[in-house]
C-alpha cells in the first residue's frame, strides 16, 4: 500500500468518496478498514488534496468540503464523485469469475446471498453468468466433494481409498483434511495423511471411495500451504529433447532447466516423482521427445519398455479371441 | 501529493462540463500543469493515458466553431458512473469471500469490490481456495461476448472471423466457443492456441443464436476429422474415473471392467487420454483407431534406444 501510485491513490479515492457521501459520518478507522487504507495516508488525502479539489473557477462554493469531526468523516459538495466509478473489463470478468465459479461448486445455495449479489451485479454489466461465461473449478463428484467439505468443517477424520495416479497404485489412507483447493481446474484435498505422516494433496477425482470416521481431529492454527508440483530434491532427474511439437511440455509442467535446441525443440530437465508419470509422457509423446539422461532408477529405455508392456495388453487380447483379425499378425514383444 | 491533486480535478472538471473543454481551457483551469507548451503537452498526456488506465472514459469530440477541427475532451457521465445494482450487505459480504476464494491470476476483483463498497468485516475463510490462470486474450473475449463484438484471430495457420459466444474454463484450459465466419458454423477454440491477440472487428454486430448450455467437450472431440465411434474396454480400477469423466458406459462386465463408447474427431489427443490409463484400457473399435495404437506402441517400443 506504501508504494501506491498517484493513479492508485485516485483510485482509491473514487471509490471511498461516494460511500462517505452516502453514509453519515462514517468514522476514519471504519472508512480505513472498509477501503483496505492507512489511517494517514486517508487523513492526508482528505484534508489537504480532496479539499482542495473543485471545478472552475474554484471559487468557495465550487470547492468539495471536508468535515473531519471527533474522528468521523462527511464530505459535500462533490456532486460529480458521489457515485462510483463503473468497472473496467478487467474488474469485472474477475468479479464474475469468481463469483459464478463458486456458485458453480456442488452444494453451494442457488438462492443464497452470493448468487443474489452476482446476480445482480451481472445485470448491470449485461452480463449472464453461465451462458456468457462458465468455469468448472474441476470434475469431482458431488458426493466426495460435499463430505470433504462437511469433514474440513467438522474436523473429521476421513478413510479413503485412493488412486495414485503417478505411482499408479490404489492404496487406503487415514486422513485429516484441512482445505479443498482447486487448482488449473482440478480439485485436490489438502490434508494430513496418516500413512505418509505428513501433509499431501490429493486429487478429489482420484478418491474411488471415500468415509467419515468416528475420529476428530485437532486443525493446526495454520493450514501449510502445498503446492501442486514440488519437486523434491531427492527425486531424479531426467533431461528429454523435445522437438518443436512439443514444446509445450515446460508449460505444463515444471522444468529446472529448459534451453532451445537448433532444430526449434527444447531441451528441459525434468524431476520425476514417479516413474509411472515420466512413462506417460514418453507413451504420449512418441517421437516428438527423446530421453537424454536419467538418474535413480529409471531405465534408460523407459519408453521402449512401457510401450512394449501396453502393447501386451492388445497382443495378449489376441489370443483370447481367436477371431480378432490382428491374430498372429502382430509380434508379441518382450 | 500535487499530482493526485491535479487528476481529481482534471476528472472533475472533464465531468462537470457539458460540452467538451479544449486543451488549452483545462490549462488555464486546472492548477499544477506547467506553463511552457510541450511540458504542459507531455504532463497532460500523461494525466489522460493515468485515467484511461483506471478506466476512466475520456471522449474525443470536436469542438463547436474550430476551424480546422481541433478535439475537446469530456467524460460523459453515462460512461463514467457504475450504475447502483443495490446490493444487500449480505450479497456485497459473500462477493468478497468469493473473491478471496477464488484467485484469478493477474486480475484482482479487490477494486471492484471496493467501488461497490468496499469491505464488510465478513469471517475469513481459507477452508475453500481455487485458483483460475488466465490468459492475455481473456478480458478482450469477455467484453466481446457481452457487447457481441465480432472478433478475429490466427488460428491453425488461418485468420478467423468469429462471433463469440461464450467463454469456458474446462479442466484447466480457457475456450472461446463461436459461430466461426469463414466455416459457417459453430466451432471452439483454445485460448492457448490462437497464435496472434484478438482484433475486434465490428462492434455490436450479431445475434447470439446458439451455445446456451455450455460446452463440457473432451479433447478427442476438439477436432475437424470425421468423427470415429471408438470403443474402450477399461478394466475395473479404473472404471469408476473413467465413468466419471467420460460418462455412463455401454457395457459394464462381471468383472467390473467397462466399455465406453465416444465419438473421435481428433485420434492424437484420444490416443493421450487411451495412453494415460497405461495397461490398463484397450482401444476395441474401430479396427483403424486400434491398428493405429498398436503400431504407435510398436514404432516406440522398437526403437533404439539413445543414452
Amino acid at each position: 500500500m506504501s508504494r501506491l501510485t498517484s493513479g492508485g491513490r485516485l483510485e482509491r479515492l473514487l471509490s471511498i468518496v461516494p460511500w462517505v457521501v452516502a453514509n453519515n459520518g462514517p468514522t476514519v478507522a471504519e472508512i480505513a478498514e472498509r477501503f483496505d487504507y492507512s489511517e494517514e495516508r486517508l487523513l492526508d488525502d482528505l484534508t489537504n488534496v480532496l479539499f482542495m479539489v473543485g471545478t472552475y473557477p474554484f471559487t468557495p462554493d465550487q470547492l468539495v468540503e471536508v468535515v473531519v469531526e471527533d474522528d468521523r468523516v462527511w464530505i459535500h459538495y462533490a456532486e460529480y464523485f458521489a457515485r462510483p466509478l463503473r468497472l473496467t473489463p478487467d474488474q469485472a470478468l474477475a468479479l464474475v469469475t469468481a463469483g459464478s465459479s463458486l456458485l458453480a461448486v456442488p452444494g453451494a445455495d442457488p438462492d443464497g446471498p452470493l448468487a443474489r449479489g452476482l446476480g445482480k451485479i451481472a445485470a448491470t454489466l449485461g452480463v449472464t453468468p453461465g451462458a456468457d461465461i462458465d468455469v468448472d473449478l474441476g470434475n469431482a463428484s458431488p458426493e466426495v466433494l460435499a463430505t470433504v467439505r462437511g469433514a474440513i468443517a467438522g474436523r473429521n477424520r476421513l478413510h479413503i481409498e485412493y488412486y495414485g495416479y503417478n505411482r499408479d497404485e490404489v492404496t487406503e489412507r487415514l486422513v485429516d483434511p484441512y482445505r479443498m483447493t482447486s487448482d488449473e481446474g482440478q480439485w485436490y484435498l489438502l490434508a494430513h495423511c496418516h500413512r505418509a505422516e505428513g501433509e499431501r494433496l490429493f486429487r478429489l477425482d482420484r478418491i474411488q471411495a471415500i468415509a467419515l470416521t468416528m475420529e476428530t481431529f485437532d486443525a493446526p492454527a495454520t493450514v501449510p500451504g502445498v503446492s501442486v508440483f514440488e519437486p523434491n530434491p531427492d527425486d531424479p532427474r531426467v533431461v528429454l529433447d523435445l522437438t518443436a511439437e512439443a514444446r509445450w511440455v515446460p508449460q505444463a509442467y515444471p522444468a529446472e532447466e529448459v534451453s532451445e535446441l537448433d532444430n526449434g525443440g527444447l531441451r528441459v530437465t525434468l524431476a520425476i516423482s514417479a516413474i509411472p508419470w515420466l512413462a506417460r509422457l514418453l507413451l504420449r509423446l512418441g517421437p516428438e521427445v527423446t530421453l537424454v539422461s536419467t538418474g535413480g532408477d529409471i531405465p534408460e529405455d523407459l519408453a521402449q519398455q512401457t510401450a512394449a508392456q501396453v502393447l501386451r495388453r492388445y497382443t495378449g487380447s489376441i489370443q483370447q479371441n481367436s477371431d480378432d483379425p490382428w491374430r498372429g499378425v502382430r509380434p508379441t514383444l518382450g | 501529493m500535487a499530482k493526485l491533486e491535479r487528476l481529481l480535478n482534471l476528472t472533475a472538471a472533464l465531468l462537470e462540463t457539458e460540452r467538451p473543454l479544449a486543451a488549452e481551457e483545462l490549462r488555464e483551469r486546472i492548477e499544477g500543469y506547467p506553463e511552457a507548451s510541450a511540458s504542459f503537452r507531455r504532463a497532460f498526456e500523461r494525466d489522460k493515458d493515468d485515467l484511461r488506465e483506471m478506466g476512466i472514459p475520456i471522449s474525443l469530440e470536436p469542438l463547436a466553431g474550430s476551424d480546422p477541427p481541433v478535439d475537446g475532451y469530456r467524460i460523459r457521465k453515462d460512461d463514467y458512473y457504475l450504475p447502483d445494482p443495490g446490493l444487500e450487505p449480505d450479497e456485497l459480504a459473500a462477493l468478497h469471500l468469493a473473491g478471496n476464494a477464488v484467485r484469478i491470476d493477474g486480475l484482482s476483483g479487490a477494486e471492484a469490490l471496493r467501488k461497490l463498497g468496499g469491505a464488510v468485516g465478513e469471517p475469513s475463510d481459507d477452508t475453500v481456495v481455487a485458483s483460475v490462470p488466465t490468459d492475455p486474450r481473456l478480458t478482450v473475449l469477455f467484453t466481446a461476448v457481452t457487447e457481441r463484438n465480432v472478433v478475429a484471430f490466427d488460428y491453425r495457420d488461418e485468420r478467423r472471423l468469429v462471433e463469440p459466444w461464450r467463454l469456458d474454463f474446462v479442466r484447466g484450459r480457457w475456450y472461446l466457443t463461436g459461430y466461426d465466419q469463414n466455416r459457417e458454423g459453430e466451432r471452439h477454440f483454445r485460448l492457448d492456441r490462437m497464435a496472434s491477440m484478438v482484433e475486434i472487428v465490428a462492434e455490436a454486430a450479431f445475434e447470439r443464436e446458439g451455445s446456451g448450455t455450455g460446452i463440457r467437450l473432451q479433447p478427442w472431440e476438439l477436432g475437424d476429422e470425421p468423427p470415429q465411434i471408438a470403443r474402450l474396454l477399461v478394466d475395473p480400477d479404473q472404471a469408476a474415473w473413467a465413468t466419471h469423466h467420460v460418462g455412463q458406459p455401454v457395457e459394464v462386465r462381471d468383472d467390473g471392467a467397462i466399455i465406453i463408447e465416444v465419438a473421435v474427431t481428433n485420434e492424437v489427443a484420444f490416443r493421450s487420454f487411451v495412453l494415460t490409463f497405461l495397461e490398463h484400457a484397450e482401444i476395441l473399435e474401430p479396427a483403424d483407431l486400434r491398428a493405429s495404437m498398436i503400431s504407435w506402441l510398436e514404432d516406440l517400443a522398437n526403437r533404439v534406444a539413445t543414452p
